[in-house]
């Protein structure tokens, strides 16, 4: 699974610290989510997807292969 | 915070005892004692290290606990339990063939589990959970 995390920060101008404030995860876990090292639960892609405004298939994408 | 304050009252337990084992014991150490030793300073390390990461995370304002720190934690124990069973199965392998004390060896193999842990947290902490 890819997601666009940094994509849509930076579009935002909000800072790792800021989004991990803002989903209550600790800023390591933003580092690890944008490097594609961890898949997030549902709750919290749902709540990163929610601080964008946007849904969550549009920051998050399914690789099939 | 609360939790933070117990790893480092914990570190300074085992410091205080250790020191205190070092300094009233047997006058000169052997290897074996040594090394236990060692052992006991890296755990105590990497104890410092976990609380540390606890107290920086309440002071920036984020939860000392999160979802991935929790996989981390859960991951850890799985793989660390994994491990020391076949860490059992060669202590009795060496117990077999090398006369060592009973207490000795079970001290060893508790320092070992603990220091299997620490790796295995260490690994899993910096490398990420990734595609589970």
């Amino acid at each position: 699974m890819n997601n666009k995390i940094k994509e849509y920060r930076a579009r935002h101008d909000l800072t790792q610290d800021d989004l991990a404030k803002k989903v209550n995860v600790r800023r390591e876990t933003i580092v690890f989510l944008e490097k594609n090292k961890y898949n997030p639960s549902l709750k919290l892609a749902h709540d990163i997807a929610r601080v964008f405004g946007v849904a969550i298939e549009e920051i998050f994408i399914f690789d099939t292969e | 915070m609360k939790r933070s304050l117990i790893i480092f009252l914990v570190a300074a337990m085992v410091l205080a005892t250790t020191a205190l084992w070092f300094f009233t014991s047997t006058p000169k150490l052997n290897f074996m004692d040594n090394l236990h030793f060692f052992i006991i300073i890296l755990i105590v390390g990497f104890a410092v290290f976990v609380g540390y990461k606890r107290l920086t995370n309440a002071r920036r304002g984020e939860p000392t606990e999160d979802e991935l720190s929790k996989k981390v934690l859960q991951k850890t124990a799985a793989w660390s339990y994994y491990i020391s069973l076949y860490l059992w199965v060669g202590v009795i392998f060496i117990n077999d063939r090398v006369e060592i004390d009973t207490e000795v060896l079970i001290g060893s193999g508790i320092l070992a589990m603990a220091l299997v842990f620490a790796i295995c947290w260490l690994v899993f902490n910096f490398r990420g959970i990734r595609n589970e």
